[in-house]
């Protein structure tokens, strides 16, 4: 186990440096912070300075090893857009509101979407089934951004039962999450849907079935308590892709998290923002990952052993 | 969906939940950079509630006028020496003590440090300020600058921190806390959520705000923006012109700036016609006058005005020409309609004159559709000039770009692009020609032609005000006859408010996003 | 398998809307779109829908340049087939590769392969997009290589999982010993058994890859305007929610119905051809 705790751990830091490498590159490729961040009517004297002074005039290898030397001890340069404040500083100050969300979203998803996969595996082909499957797609097949307008235009404008929009307590957090939580439900209920059938297919369910154990029984305290191990191995992609959805739905809902902080920073050509952000976001999902192949290995021993 | 646009009327009508009465919400577009230390913003209009320069405006026509911290000045003859006599009760808030000469000093050297990204700082090289007593501050410029009362002005080139805070705490203390010296002091910044204010009591000037604390939230969905407005989540927005008649519907009202706060165009940038230029590209096809006049005259303005403007916005004659600074000419005004007039016939004749497009190497005209703070009509401006075009006959492309993109090509001198430009607020005429027409506007600049260097040399130069107003004059109608940009629309600034919490609001559309005087948003008791 | 009356009925469902609104006007707008969906009819702005005040001229309305909102809608249908054929079928040719020889070959080609997919997954492609987007501005091409980008590790990794237990196989093995090729093997005896995991992943990308031009769009990155992409119609219209909501409404209701269609199918799919593919 230790040995697979290690190469795992070893695997996630060689694929972080290969991250910095190519975060560093893109940004740089971009363009320059000094075209986003000086007037229209800059001088060349003014251009010449702000490069001087953002050390844009060394050569790349270079900035790229003192961004590592110095990204190894958690310092990722100063901000060029929040002046005054290190990189990590701002995006360590966003993180939470991202993670809040986050949080409830993924709450909200598993809240509805695993009775949903469990109701429609055990009637599978009813029109309950149809009915489950429908809605958990709905929230895929509409773009989020346009899903959090029309939540926000209905239950904030016209009914008046959620604030629009804006940094703030639970009620502030409803319309975003469900906008978020949405677009999850589809692929959980399908994940929980699937991993039931084949639990249900199993010997023992059918034994227990033979002895007489309650439907409800089986369905939850049997069957359930073993299925419930492939949607834990799927929480690694969706911490992963509700990071991604924070991106639109943060701007949507003025909610000042990390993923609107992105979009500002890659507007701002704000480089060392830029790549703590995405650096924090890939560290999180190694991490996340990193954490549920443990958790699956400790759960199922085959695991391992395979590599 | 259909539910919705039926109840939403009902709604409205009925009540929009007002915010406190004491507090003043504004929902706006986030401002390009968030920092308390303003000479690494562009000139964030955000701090401008707390903060205060030199030279103050006249509300109601956006004169000059001593509303600021000086209570009068002068200038040499050559306009190289300009001398201020600070308001001798002016004090800093939280206790930092009078406003006096030194602070002008400390704050000059902010300003111009390299890495100062101020708008319009190339007015400030140079100068020097020297303290004449503790109330007498007097700048010395290399060279004579006939409108250096812009910089201390709206434009707010150079506003005064304190020397006393800067002693005590340094750069962190202008990062937690800036002391200014306006009616609003700062109360605390939210990064990425907005800043806030809130009212001094007993203010030296005796300006008595009257409401206690101005939030300014930023919000970058314009829908979102909207809809905090329609909730009665924020008192004022500013909003997109199409999307203020759904608020207009609902019952809010528009206040506009009382003056034009903004001017804009299409640029045909590349237009470098100096002898020997090596940024000169000769395959641009607009490099040909009848090619840029046949543009020019395929635009329907008044349609234009409609579309992107909802109607309120005048035709502008001349880009960067205005009836306030110099050089204002009548004629070329009264001429527009003959010289620029929408004539498709003439547009297609010019064309065939000029040979278009089989005689051109690259007949294309590259449309820049961007993303622009302030002016959201932008990317709508790049499919209706399309439009307009290829009715014409013309072959065009969009190419989508953000403005940071766009400043990157302009740095290089190579954005060779039909683009769209601003001109806001509404500049002097001596820094529109340099900013638009002249190589003294470089890198940025857009347009040269030796003609216009003539006159502008002696233009920068000159002090003495008629022959400056006749060079100015001379210019505009040079770049006038050659057709050196698509001139657009003159518009004011515009914000949305909720009746019910926002009486009204008088503020002269003088700064870069339009607003300023806070201390006049009236508000419902 | 038990019957499934009700179920049964979906796919056809699914399918006739699929055909309706995604390929025949993908395949034959020009015939039937009633305008040029370019045109500009500048005195005919934000005309409402027929029912709603409009007239048979413009069914769906107009946008605020005066454009039929159908003609653009049925355009739209091209791009959003092109994108979806085009990207899958790309990001399924890289993935379908690289995951068999992670999962033919192991050892360091197959570690090499699955760090890139982690790596691939852990950074953020709406950002990545962004930061190409500015680097190259945005294109058709850009979308399609953030589709591919976004999707190909899924190919890969679920590809290589089936590869992991074919290779062990007694057919492989039986192979390997007749002397047939690696290249021989997974042509002729591990593709043709994991080609039905193919094509229901495969499908189940349609719905995500039109999302994400959507998604593209709103950030300004998306495929270029005027081009009538149904994305960028939703993504224009969205400020204009409440008074002239057809222009983003029905696009987006072209959206939401080829979405649920093609993942109705897919779901469909996925419980006939390949019961046990746990995919997302």
């Amino acid at each position: 186990m230790a040995r697979f705790i290690t190469t795992r751990f070893l695997q996630a830091l060689l694929s972080l440096l290969v991250i910095t490498l190519i975060v560093f590159s893109l940004s740089h490729l971009t363009g320059s912070p000094i075209d986003a961040l000086l007037p229209d009517d800059a001088t060349q004297a003014q251009i010449d300075n702000l490069t001087r002074e953002l050390g844009l005039d060394r050569p790349l290898h270079v900035q790229y090893f003192t961004f590592l030397q110095n990204a190894a001890l958690g310092d990722f340069g100063d901000s060029t857009k929040w002046k005054g404040s290190s990189a990590a500083e701002v995006v360590i100050d966003r993180l939470p509101a991202t993670l809040q969300l986050g949080g409830l979203a993924l709450l909200i998803s598993v809240v509805v979407a695993i009775p949903l996969g469990v109701v429609a595996a055990v009637r599978k082909g009813s029109s309950i089934d149809a009915v489950a499957s429908v809605i958990a797609l709905l929230g895929q097949s509409l773009p989020a951004f346009w899903l959090g307008l029309v939540l926000m235009w209905v239950f904030a404008v016209i009914l008046g039962w959620f604030p629009t929009s804006g940094y703030g307590g639970v009620t502030h957090m409803v319309l975003p999450a469900i906008a978020m939580a949405w677009f999850q439900i589809a692929a959980l209920t399908r994940l929980t849907r699937s991993a039931m059938l084949e639990v249900l297919d199993a010997e023992y369910i059918k034994l227990a079935r033979v002895k007489g154990v309650s439907e409800r029984a089986i369905v939850w305290r049997h069957a359930f308590s073993n299925a419930a191990i492939v949607p834990i191995t799927y929480f690694g992609v969706l911490a992963g892709s509700l990071l991604t959805g924070s991106v639109v739905i943060e701007t949507v809902f003025a909610w000042p998290g990390a993923g609107l902080l992105a979009i500002d920073a890659i507007r701002g050509r704000d480089f060392p923002v830029v790549q703590s952000v995405v650096m924090f976001f890939a560290v999180f999902f190694l991490l996340a990952n990193f954490l549920v192949d443990i958790l699956y290995a400790v759960i199922d021993p085959r695991i391992r052993h395979q590599g | 969906m259909l539910r919705a646009i039926t109840l939403t009327t009902l709604v409205f009508a009925a009540a929009a939940p007002a915010a406190l009465a004491q507090t003043v919400t504004m929902t706006m577009t986030p401002p390009a950079v968030e920092t308390n230390r303003y000479w690494n913003t562009p000139g964030d209009f955000a701090l401008g509630p707390a903060l205060q320069g030199l030279v103050g405006h006249n509300p109601e026509t956006g004169a000059f006028d001593n509303s600021g911290l000086a209570e009068s000045w002068t200038n040499n003859d050559d306009l190289t020496e300009w001398t201020f006599k600070l308001k001798p009760n002016a004090e800093f808030h939280f206790g930092y003590g009078p406003v006096t000469a030194a602070d002008v000093v400390h704050s000059l050297e902010l300003h111009t440090g390299p890495d100062s990204i101020l708008n319009g700082i190339s007015q400030l090289e140079g100068a020097v300020a020297e303290a004449i007593d503790d109330h007498t501050v007097k700048f010395t410029l290399p060279a004579p600058q006939v409108d250096f009362l812009f910089v201390h002005g709206g434009r707010g080139s150079l506003v005064i921190y304190s020397k006393a805070q800067f002693d005590a705490e340094g750069l962190e203390g202008y990062d937690t806390k800036p002391a200014g010296s306006g009616p609003l002091q700062y109360a605390s910044r939210d990064v990425g959520r907005g800043l806030n204010f809130e009212k001094v009591e007993g203010h030296w000037s005796g300006t008595d705000v009257g409401y206690d604390r101005l939030e300014l939230e930023f919000v970058a969905e314009p829908a979102t923006r909207l809809a905090r407005l329609l909730a009665g989540e924020a008192d004022i927005a500013v909003l997109p012109r199409e999307v203020q008649g759904d608020a207009i519907a609902a019952g809010m009202a528009v206040i506009p700036s009382t003056r034009a706060s903004n001017q804009t165009a299409m640029l045909f940038n590349g237009t470098f016609l100096q002898p020997g230029d090596e940024a000169l590209d000769k395959s641009l096809p607009w490099l040909d006058i009848r090619i840029r006049e046949a543009i020019n005259r395929s635009i329907d303005r008044n349609t234009m005005i409609d579309v992107l403007y909802d109607g309120r916005a005048e035709v502008l004659p001349v880009f960067a020409m205005d009836p306030r600074h110099e050089g204002y000419s009548q004629a070329l005004a009264d001429k527009f309609d003959a010289a620029y007039g929408f004539d498709l016939d003439k547009a297609r004749a010019l064309m065939a004159e000029a040979g278009y497009p089989d005689k051109f190497e690259n007949p294309v005209i590259p449309i820049l559709s961007s993303n622009l703070a302030g002016n959201p009509e932008f990317p709508t401006m790049a499919e209706l000039m399309q439009v307009f075009l290829e009715e014409a006959g013309f072959q065009t492309e969009i190419v989508e770009m953000d403005w940071a993109g766009l400043g990157g090509l302009r740095n290089a001198r190579a954005a060779k692009m039909f683009h769209p430009m601003r001109n806001m607020p509404v500049k002097p005429s001596a820094v529109g020609i340099r900013n638009y027409y002249s190589a003294a506007g470089r890198p940025r600049n857009n347009y040269e032609d030796p003609e216009v260097e003539v006159l502008m040399d002696e233009y920068m130069q000159s002090t003495d005000p008629d022959r400056r107003n006749e060079l100015a004059a001379g210019i505009f109608d040079r770049v006038f006859h050659q057709y050196a940009v698509v001139p657009l629309a003159s518009i004011s600034a515009e914000v949305v408010v909720n009746p019910k919490t926002i009486e009204g609001w008088l503020y002269p559309g003088v700064t870069s996003v339009g607003f300023s005087h806070f201390e006049n948003v009236d508000v419902n008791e | 398998m038990r019957k499934r009356p009700f179920f049964d009925g979906l796919p056809v469902i699914s399918l006739t809307i699929l055909v309706v609104v995604l390929v025949i006007p993908a395949l034959f707008a020009d015939l039937i779109a009633p305008h040029d969906p370019y045109k500009a009819y500048l005195r005919n702005r934000l005309e409402p829908p027929l029912f709603f005040g409009g007239t048979t001229e413009f069914i769906l309305g107009t946008d605020r340049l005066g454009r039929d909102i159908l003609s653009r809608i049925l355009h739209g249908a091209k791009y959003a087939l092109s994108i979806s054929i085009v990207g899958i079928l790309l990001g399924a040719a890289v993935g379908t590769a690289l995951g068999l020889i992670a999962g033919y070959l192991r050892g360091m080609a197959d570690a090499v392969i699955m760090r890139v997919v982690d790596i691939t997954f852990a950074l953020p492609s709406i950002l990545l997009a962004l930061a190409l987007a500015t680097l190259s501005g945005p294109s058709f091409q850009l979308v399609i290589f953030v589709v591919i980008f976004v999707i190909w590790g899924y190919f890969a990794r679920q590809v290589r999982a089936e590869t992991l237990v074919l290779r062990e196989a007694d057919f492989v093995a039986r192979a390997r010993v007749a002397g047939a090729s690696d290249l021989r093997i997974l042509r002729k005896y591990i593709l043709p058994n994991i080609v039905n995991t193919i094509v229901v992943l495969a499908t189940l990308q349609v719905g995500v890859v039109v999302i994400l031009e959507a998604t593209l769009s709103f950030l300004g990155i998306g495929i270029p305007r005027p081009t009538p992409a149904w994305g960028l119609l939703v993504a224009d219209g969205r400020q204009l929610i409440v008074s002239s909501w057809w222009i983003s409404f029905f696009p987006g209701l072209a959206i939401l119905l080829t979405v649920l269609s093609v993942n109705l199918l897919g779901d469909w799919l996925r419980d006939r051809l390949d019961p046990k593919l746990r995919q997302v």
